[in-house]
């Protein structure tokens, strides 16, 4: 063969190799009764320990399928019983006694039993094993086995959360043996748990592929397996669902819904996040003390706008300083938006209108130094422009600093002396959807204002009403007391505005027909537990 | 030769340790706590400092690099907090995806793009050469991830012809290579056409068509050698493109690379994950750097005595 009849035949066998032969859609298509989500977040790590399941939250979404837990929660975050028969917790709420199911067994065929589960919370208490998710888990003692089906998980002081904890993701209940097996570093990557699903093949990063576990103890799963499959690009995510190649997809974006609500054989689900956005408000400066001040600075923003015209109407502006899925929420006000009235505000507060329209006091100008990370909470930069805007037209001069958000963790959580910002946006999800831990997060007083925040106290927010009701959200006996005290609580929050609330983002997920039974948890996971694939 | 390409490969150990230390610098600069970062949203300021130790961010400076190149040395390259561990068996595992792309890019690119320069060249001034200089230009213009959008939406959604995104047969091999390639075809087809039509006026070809030979034989045989040098010039030049390229096409079409891994690795800041990718890219290009000297010298006798 000369040269010239080589590469000539050499390159018609490589055109064609790239001809799809026989490429018809079906092909893409995945298998009948396995369901394939494609996750805007990649699935990492599949260990409640060392870090927990990452990436967030794609790793959780992965871990409700493979792993049981003692407890769990419904569509409505009300914690129902899962390995754990019955639940009841001691009247002191210094422990817990719990029923385990018999004859559970892990993937690898060993027993899921009282003692597999001492392990496990035994496992999750030991901080050098268990980095994250601490405040869950460090105020649990210990686990002590009554007899083969009886547990009781006690706790170092009064935990009314602690069943919370339980049915919390990292409540994951892993196999002894298989911890034994792989070895603290490799059970990541080699996961066994005893939920209805259990390991095909993990490819780290790219994709999860489970299939149903026969032995299981409960109700068979309504799919032959799961397929999780990570798609960063949310056009790709929307391209993949239209086209059939996956039948389920998370984290979409709102701009871009309408392109789904049209089709006939995609159903949209939607579900206000547990995570309320808002703006930090720095305590520490003495103008931003005054209470009027930050009144009127929650008075001057619309809200009610930014949720139409940012989100598309996917956001609601908040009536609480929890969202509305918390456990314990209690509607304490409502966002209000008049800027007249915060005028008069400022002017009872000692402010002035300057020269330029901008307001001062005894001279010094109220100007504000506005932080935002750039891409961390859904719209940061918009909504953070609208604020500025809307403060500059009260007369506040607010000057916006865009964070990388790398970086914008440690821009928050300051000693005093190294605060920058006066207003600084923040959102925290919690993760074991309770209220009074949310709060608490945020508003429990730090031991010490001057050193970093203890959790994200971050405006070092003060008052000693508050830490009393929180101390009893946690522990008055009974269930009735807790949530008055909660509610109490965020009232009194409510009132001080240590925060400008701004909205509540909702999540979006999209089911292609057949699958159904698919749910969205108001803690972003979407869920596919129950999900079944004719 | 043998001389020339062990000059060549004893100089990488060298470049590799410098590009290793400039990166550690970088890592260790960029903004941002590592360990806060690793500990989650909702660590307490405890949980990030127990979070330090582990991964032995708390020990000095000079002490973390010393263990980061020895380590390099045996294949180690660090505690990927992705994967619990050293990250190189995930990473050799993502290589081939992405080597698979690069050289279904580079093959499309000389398998379009000399002709088509060579087309227009032939037909200079002409309607062919028109139509393929328009093209050139609007493929120089498009971004790869927009060029990528538009053939996942007209060639997968509309048309249901290929898989939208991953990795799953040769078809899904199509729209990756497709946008990242573009550029390369447009840039190879531009540079052939000037370089055949510059080609065409010298005395050779004058005395080859004088000698009876056809045009076409006269491209073929003469000018087209002439022709391979720039243009292995231009490929070698864009293997940076073509792998930086690759990170934005690669996430586009969720397709199983290092480039997607790298972005991963970024969005969960495991430093030690995008070090080691970013090692891997280095070491990529010194390595393809190379291989164009060779293949130079192959096609160029002249180079070979310089």
């Amino acid at each position: 063969m000369k040269r010239r009849e080589f590469l000539v035949s050499a390159a018609g066998a490589a055109l064609l190799s790239t001809v799809p032969v026989g490429a018809i859609r079906a092909f893409a298509q995945s298998a009948a009764g396995v369901i394939t989500f494609g996750q805007s977040t990649a699935v990492l790590t599949l260990d409640p320990a060392h870090g927990a399941f990452t990436g967030y939250p794609g790793g959780y979404e992965a871990a409700l399928l493979l792993f049981d837990r003692l407890l769990d929660f419904d569509g409505d975050m009300k914690i129902v019983p899962q390995l754990a028969q019955s639940f009841a917790m001691s009247e002191d709420l210094k422990s817990c006694e719990l029923k385990v199911r018999a004859g559970v067994t892990f993937h690898d065929g060993t027993p899921c039993d009282a003692a597999a589960i001492k392990f496990n919370i035994e496992r999750m208490m030991n901080k050098e094993i268990n980095t994250t998710n601490r405040p869950l888990w460090d105020p649990i003692a210990g686990a002590d086995i009554v007899d083969e089906t009886t547990l009781v998980i006690r706790a170092l002081a009064p935990f009314a959360q602690l069943p919370n904890t339980l049915a919390h993701g990292s409540g994951a209940i892993v196999s002894p043996a298989a911890i034994e097996k792989s070895g603290e570093d490799g059970f990541a990557q080699n996961p066994v748990g005893a939920g209805p699903y259990m390991v095909e093949a993990f490819n780290a990063g790219q994709e999860l592929t489970l299939k149903t576990y026969d032995g299981y103890w409960g109700e068979k799963p309504g799919a032959a397996g799961v397929v999780f499959r990570f798609i960063a690009e949310p056009a790709t995510r929307i391209n993949a669902l239209t086209t059939g190649a996956v039948d389920v997809i998370d984290s979409v974006p709102v701009q871009l819904v309408g392109q789904l609500a049209s089709n006939a054989d995609v159903e949209v689900l939607r579900k206000p996040g547990l995570r309320p956005i808002g703006l930090a408000i720095n305590l520490t400066r003495p103008a931003l003390a005054d209470v009027k001040v930050r009144k009127a600075f929650n008075l001057a923003v619309p809200v009610a706008t930014i949720a139409e015209k940012v989100f598309f109407g996917y956001a609601k502006a908040p009536d609480s300083p929890l969202a509305f899925d918390a456990i314990g929420h209690k509607t304490v006000g409502e966002s209000v938006f008049d800027q007249e009235q915060a005028k008069a505000l400022l002017a009872e507060a000692g402010y002035t209108a300057g020269s330029d329209g901008l307001l001062e006091k005894d001279g010094a100008k109220l100007t504000i130094s506005l932080y935002t990370p750039e891409g961390l909470f859904p719209g940061d930069v918009a909504v953070t422009e609208i604020v500025a805007a809307s403060l500059k037209q009260v007369g506040v001069d607010a000057q916006i600093t865009k964070i990388e958000k790398g970086a914008y963790w440690d821009h928050l959580r300051q000693d005093k002396a190294n605060l920058a910002w006066d207003l600084a946006m923040f959102g925290f999800n919690p993760s074991n959807a309770s209220g009074t831990y949310h709060l608490a997060s945020l508003f429990k007083s730090n031991a010490a204002d001057s050193t970093k925040p203890d959790v994200w106290n971050i405006g070092r927010y003060r008052n000693a009403e508050v830490d009393e009701l929180l101390k009893s959200a946690d522990s008055a006996p009974a269930e009735a007391d807790r949530l008055e005290a909660l509610g109490k609580a965020q009232e009194l929050v409510w009132a001080d505005a240590p925060y400008l609330w701004l909205q509540i983002n909702e999540n979006v997920s999209a089911v292609r027909k057949p699958v159904s039974g698919v749910s969205l948890m108001p803690i972003v996971f979407t869920n596919l537990r129950a999900a079944t694939k004719a | 030769m043998i001389g020339f390409l062990a000059k060549r490969l004893a100089t990488i150990p060298l470049v590799v340790l410098g590009v290793v230390t400039i990166l550690f610098i970088i890592f260790k600069s960029v903004p941002g706590d590592e360990a806060a970062f690793v500990a989650g949203a909702t660590a307490t300021q405890a949980e990030i400092e127990a979070v330090r130790v582990q991964l032995g961010l708390d020990r000095p400076l000079i002490e973390q690099y010393v263990q980061h190149v020895s380590g390099l040395i045996v294949g180690d390259f660090g505690y990927s907090t992705t994967f619990r561990g050293n990250p190189l068996s995930h990473i050799v595992n993502r290589l081939p995806a992405t080597l698979a792309l690069a050289a279904a890019a580079i093959g499309l690119t000389i398998l379009v793009g000399i002709p088509a320069g060579v087309v227009a060249a032939t037909w200079r001034n002409r309607m062919p050469d028109y139509l393929i200089s328009l093209t050139v230009v609007g493929l120089l213009a498009i971004p790869n991830f927009w060029l990528g959008m538009l053939l996942i939406a007209w060639l997968s959604v509309d048309l249901g012809l290929l898989p939208s995104f991953g990795a799953s047969g040769p078809a899904s091999l199509v729209i990756p290579t497709l946008a990242l390639a573009a550029r390369l075809i447009a840039l190879v087809a531009r540079m052939t056409r000037g370089v055949v039509i510059e080609e065409l006026r010298k005395d050779y070809v004058r005395t080859a068509r004088a000698k009876g030979l056809s045009k076409e034989l006269v491209i073929r045989r003469h000018v087209l050698r002439n022709v391979m040098i720039p243009t292995i010039t231009v490929i070698g030049l864009q293997a940076g493109y073509l792998l930086g390229g690759s990170v934005v096409i690669e996430r586009l079409c969720a397709w199983p690379g290092i480039g997607d891994l790298l972005l991963t690795a970024v969005s969960v800041r495991d430093y030690t994950l995008v070090q080691a990718i970013v090692l891997i890219f280095v070491v990529s290009f010194l390595i393809i750097n190379i291989a164009v000297e060779v293949i130079y010298r192959f096609i160029n006798p002249r180079l070979r005595y310089a």
